[in-house]
Parts: C-alpha cells; sequence; structure tokens
C-alpha cells in the first residue's frame, strides 16, 4: 500500500484517530497502558463483529436495524441451553448464532421475494425478535451459565477470546469481499442493481447472502455478549445497531451502497471505541460525553465526505 | 474506480480543532496528575434520566467534594455490558476504591469480580449483585414491598383486586419488592393480586399499561402499587385523566420530589421513602473508610418509612 494521496482519501480517518490517540496519551496517565488498551480491545469487539455484519448489508444499498434485538434473542437462547452440565459448550454457541442467522435469513428472504423496503423489514424484525427474547426468557435474564460458556469472556495468553473473534471474523470478511467471487458481486449489486442483473449476477442470492451474513454475525456477537455479562438478556443490546452502523459509516462505507472496505469499518470501530474509553478516563461528566461522541462522529463523516467530493 | 481526488489539508485541521476542543472543554476540568495520598474513588451509576439514582449521584458527588476527595462518576444508562466496561476502565485508571449502583443483579456481577481480581474493593449502593462485594449500603428493598403492601392491605381492610407494576424484571430491587408484596398477598387470602406487568420503572409505559388496565378491568381494582415513584406517577396521571382515581389507592417508592408534592397535593395517596441522600453519603464514607484501610462495616442498612399526607412535610423538607 502506498502512501499516497488516494490512500489519505480513503483513510482520512486515521488522522482522526491518531489526533485522539495522541491527544488522549498526553493529557492522561492511564490511556497509553497496556491494560486500558487491552480494555479498549475488548469493549469495541462486540461492537466490531456487529460492524462488519452490517457492513455487508449496507454494501448491498440495505440496512439492519434489528442487530441489537437479534443480538438479546441470541444471547438468551444461548444462555437457555448453557446450563452447567447440560450439553456440551459447542451447542449453545452454535444455536446463538444460528438463531442470529435464522433472524437475518427472514429479513433477507422478505428484502428479496417480498420486495419490502430493508428499513421496515428490519423494524419489524427489531421488534418481533425483542418480544421473542421476552417471550423466550419469560421476560427475565437467564442466568446460572455453565462456566465453559462463560470463560469465553476470559483471555488466551493475555489476548481476550472477545478479541480474537472480532480479529478473525473481521480478516475473514477483508479476504472474502475482496478475493471472492461472490464478494465482489456484493460490491456489484450495491454500486448498480440494474448492471448486476444484467451481467447475469442473482441479485436476490446476494442480497439473501449478505442478510443471513450480518444476522450470524449477531447472533455471535450475542454469545460473545452473554459470556461477558454472564447472563441471556432479554434487555440487552439496545440500540447497537445504531453504534454499529456509525461505525460503518463513519469507516467510509456508504449507505447508498458499493462503497466500503472492512479495513474502514474497523477505523470506525476503533474511533467510537477510543472515544467512549476516553472521555471515561477523561472524567468528561456523561452529559457532556453523549454531546462529544456526537460532534465528533459527524465531524469525522462532513470531513470524509467533504474530501470524496472535492 | 472513480478519479482520485486531490487531498485537501483544510478539513482535517478543522477536525482537529474540533477535536482538541472538545477534549480541551472536558479534559481540562479535573485531569491534572494525582496528588500523593489523595483518595481516588470511581462511581458507575445505573442510569442518570431516572430520578432517584439522579438523586442519589448527586448526593454521591455532594459528599465526595465534601470529604475533599476526588470521586469520578460514570453514567452506565442501564446496560450492564457498559457498565462492566466502565469498570475496566475504573481499574485501569488504578482508583482506590470503586462505588457500583448495579444495573442488575446477574449482569453486573462480572463488574465486582473484574474489579476483585485486580484488588480493588467494590461497594455496591443501593442494589445488590450476585458475585459479592466488598460492603453494601442500601436499604433491604423486601422490606419496602412489604411496607406498601401492608399500607393497602390496611387501606382495603384486607379485601379486594391489587394490580403490581414491575421495575425492569431480574433487577435487584424488582425481584425483593416483589418478594416483599407477595410476602403481604399472602397473609392476606381475600387480597387478590388481579394482575401484574413490567413498565420498567419507566412513567410513560406504566401510564399506557395503566390506561390499559382501564380498559380492561374499570372498577374491578382497588389499588396499584406500583416499585418506584416513577411508574406510580404515570399510574397517577392514566388513573386522573380517565377520572378513575377515587376508585384507586396508588402507592409508590422512593419519595423522589415529584412524588412528595403529589402527596402533599392529595393526588398520590402514599410512598415509601428510600434516602437517597442516607445511601450516598453512607458509601462514600465507606469507600473512604476502606481506602484509608480503617475497620468498616460490611452492610450498611438504611431504613425505609411509608410518607402519607399526614407525615409528608418533614420529607419535603430534606
Amino acid at each position: 500500500m502506498k502512501f499516497n494521496r488516494e490512500f489519505f482519501h480513503r483513510f482520512g480517518i486515521i488522522f482522526v484517530l491518531g489526533i485522539l490517540i495522541t491527544a488522549l496519551s498526553v493529557s492522561t496517565e492511564s490511556f497509553g497502558t497496556l491494560s486500558n488498551l487491552t480494555n479498549v480491545a475488548r469493549q469495541v469487539s462486540i461492537n466490531g463483529i456487529l460492524a462488519v455484519g452490517v457492513t455487508f448489508v449496507l454494501l448491498t444499498a440495505g440496512v439492519d436495524l434489528s442487530l441489537g434485538s437479534v443480538v438479546a434473542l441470541s444471547g438468551v437462547v444461548c444462555a437457555t441451553f448453557a446450563h452447567p452440565g447440560q450439553y456440551p459448550v459447542l451447542v449453545p454457541i452454535l444455536l446463538g448464532i444460528a438463531t442470529g442467522g435464522l433472524c437475518g435469513c427472514f429479513n433477507g428472504l422478505l428484502v428479496t421475494r417480498g420486495g419490502v423496503a430493508p428499513f421496515i423489514v428490519t423494524l419489524g424484525m427489531m421488534t418481533v425478535a425483542r418480544g421473542l427474547a421476552l417471550i423466550f426468557s419469560d421476560g427475565r435474564p437467564v442466568a446460572n451459565m455453565s462456566p465453559g460458556l462463560t470463560n469465553l469472556a476470559g483471555d488466551v495468553a493475555g489476548v481476550p477470546i472477545a478479541v480474537l473473534c472480532f480479529a478473525l471474523v473481521a480478516l475473514a470478511a477483508s479476504v472474502f469481499l475482496k478475493n471472492f467471487r461472490l464478494g465482489r458481486h456484493i460490491y456489484a449489486v450495491g454500486g448498480n442493481e440494474n448492471a448486476a442483473r444484467v451481467a447475469g449476477i442473482s441479485v436476490t442470492r446476494v442480497k439473501l447472502f449478505a442478510y443471513t451474513l450480518c444476522g450470524l454475525l449477531t447472533g455471535l456477537a450475542g454469545v460473545v455478549l452473554a459470556a461477558r455479562i454472564t447472563t441471556g438478556q432479554p434487555n440487552a443490546g439496545m440500540a447497537y445497531e445504531l453504534d454499529a452502523i456509525a461505525a460503518v459509516v463513519i469507516g467510509g462505507t456508504s449507505l447508498a451502497g458499493g462503497v466500503g472496505t472492512i479495513l474502514g469499518t474497523i477505523l470506525g470501530v476503533l474511533l467510537i471505541g477510543v472515544i467512549n474509553n476516553g472521555l471515561d478516563l477523561l472524567m468528561v461528566s456523561s452529559y457532556y460525553q453523549a454531546v462529544i461522541k456526537g460532534l465528533i462522529i459527524v465531524g469525522a463523516v462532513w470531513l470524509d465526505r467533504r474530501q470524496a467530493r472535492s | 474506480m472513480r478519479p482520485v481526488p486531490r487531498f485537501q489539508v483544510r478539513p482535517y485541521l478543522w477536525t482537529a480543532t474540533l477535536v482538541l476542543a472538545a477534549l480541551g472543554l472536558g479534559g481540562c476540568k479535573k485531569s491534572e496528575p494525582r496528588q500523593a495520598g489523595e483518595i481516588f474513588i470511581g462511581y458507575s451509576s445505573r442510569d442518570m434520566s431516572a430520578e432517584y439514582t439522579a438523586k442519589l449521584s448527586e448526593a454521591i458527588v455532594a459528599q465526595g467534594k465534601a470529604r475533599n476527595v476526588r470521586l469520578v462518576l460514570v453514567d452506565a444508562q442501564a446496560d450492564a455490558q457498559k457498565q462492566i466496561s466502565q469498570t475496566e476502565n475504573f481499574i485501569s485508571q488504578k482508583v482506590d476504591v470503586i462505588i457500583l449502583n448495579p444495573c442488575e443483579f446477574e449482569a453486573s456481577s462480572p463488574a465486582v469480580e473484574r474489579a476483585k481480581a485486580a484488588k480493588i474493593p467494590v461497594v455496591n449502593v443501593n442494589s445488590v449483585t450476585k458475585a459479592t462485594p466488598d460492603a453494601y449500603v442500601g436499604s433491604n428493598d423486601e422490606e419496602a414491598g412489604v411496607m406498601a403492601m401492608e399500607a393497602i392491605a390496611q387501606k382495603l381492610n384486607g379485601k379486594g383486586n391489587v394490580l403490581m407494576i414491575h421495575g425492569i424484571m431480574g433487577q435487584s430491587a424488582q425481584l425483593q419488592r416483589d418478594a416483599g408484596a407477595h410476602r403481604v398477598l399472602a397473609k392476606y387470602p381475600q387480597l387478590k393480586l388481579l394482575d401484574q406487568q413490567t413498565a420498567g420503572w419507566d412513567r410513560a409505559k406504566a401510564m399506557a399499561l395503566t390506561e390499559n388496565w382501564l380498559q380492561a378491568h374499570r372498577g374491578n381494582f382497588q389499588a396499584i402499587f406500583a416499585q418506584n415513584d416513577e411508574m406510580a406517577m404515570g399510574a397517577l396521571l392514566a388513573l386522573e385523566r380517565a377520572g378513575a382515581k377515587k376508585e384507586v389507592f396508588v402507592i409508590g417508592v422512593d419519595a423522589i420530589a415529584q412524588a412528595l408534592t403529589a402527596v402533599k397535593e392529595g393526588r398520590l395517596d402514599a410512598t415509601v421513602f428510600q434516602d437517597a441522600v442516607g445511601q450516598g453519603h453512607g458509601a462514600v464514607d465507606l469507600a473512604i473508610k476502606i481506602a484509608k484501610k480503617e475497620p468498616f462495616e460490611k452492610d450498611v442498612l438504611i431504613p425505609f418509612q411509608v410518607v402519607t399526607r399526614q407525615n409528608v412535610d418533614q420529607f419535603l423538607a430534606k
């Protein structure tokens, strides 16, 4: 990769992130410490997995508003099958992921075969999944998870398992989008659906794939979250879709589809994570935090778009 | 591929200025280096947008100032995941003591465990977690449930239909107030629980719920027990709007300012006083004792009191 104009154009976000990290390292004693950087990595991993998933959907010019609710539903399903001595630890994990995949697949079917706008379909799924999570758990947090599963919140050789999951998912997604035919078809469909159809690409198949994959990753995020909070919480994950979509958009993915990279998404996720962590370390009152966070997000995207227009 | 545009510097400078200004705005206030011997307390509040928790947090911050310690307040916005992250941040900031106002019984437990693993003492305030902290300052919520349901039983002479509005399911306050209420219901066989639903501590949700109940059961219930005052106010507003308040006795818990005023005006029948200031001051004092390695009590219980129109003035003064 050459550090030419194109590089700067694409990753202007790196500058904002760099400035933030420098400012935080100078102004606080604890930001640059290994333990805090591990914290940041651990704290961004759930949003990171969600953001990678929703990148696929946004690339097809769709949107998925059901992420937060599906996280809760997957977490509840996972926790229900994770009581000690019940099933091998892989069963709740796979069931949690499958639950997410199923929700994503439904979204995809309604968008492609049903012809309903993604905004509406996933808005519906947002409510349905939340309701199912409450039904499935009887409105109460599902506790008593086996240590095998809650250990997923732990570390391997000093690296949190959640971070490893995020890294693997991001790497695989990036390679897939660049080097696989289906990955490139996603860009084609998002860029110009009619042209893609004329070129012989099955738009239905590509979109269905994007929504299902997003669902599977949302399920994974639900499992990771359940392990972290040691329960399946029917009211967990409120508004998580907003942070995930914000991260993707900050990372340069166009809401109109067809443009964007996983690397950009990772940078967006890191930016949001560093802001959250840094404002806590700086002891900024939570009321101001919300305002500052919003300004930085809009500022970063404004910068990016200005750059793109010029 | 689109043509590569010319790289512009100016927008980056603008954003850099913006970011630095934002950081400066928040940062310059308190981020001077720690002085030797200064006690540093991290406090994670459950949800600053709820009146009782805001009052509790205010008391904690005020007492931190009064005792001259460095106290940081963060808001978990009712998200246990966020609360765990905040605790992790406190650990890397190397605070002396963490005061935790837990979001949830189970889900906030990892926060307590992380802190203990890092050898940082934890004081839970107002709600409990499954993991045992070093100390707890709060009130026995079961007592509040008992007091409220007992007040209803007295008012109805032990006979009638009651509706109960729950807080967020699974939170220690909800579980214990529910348990207390059921203990009283078991004592009065003719006092029936007609229906119970959650409104998540939220006024608007409780209002909608009560409106629906009026549609379904009007004339068939004589009392509503709301597990906090926010929800009691919601129920009260719905009843007043439907002109049904006279038929129904409403009691809440917490004695927030608006509820006390409503009791004074004769609109709300009663509330159970939970001492936010007592809890807040108690938590900070205990945290300081722990930081100074002085002996401390593991459980500090602040009692509840029923507030009615007769004794409301003494609470309004507080």
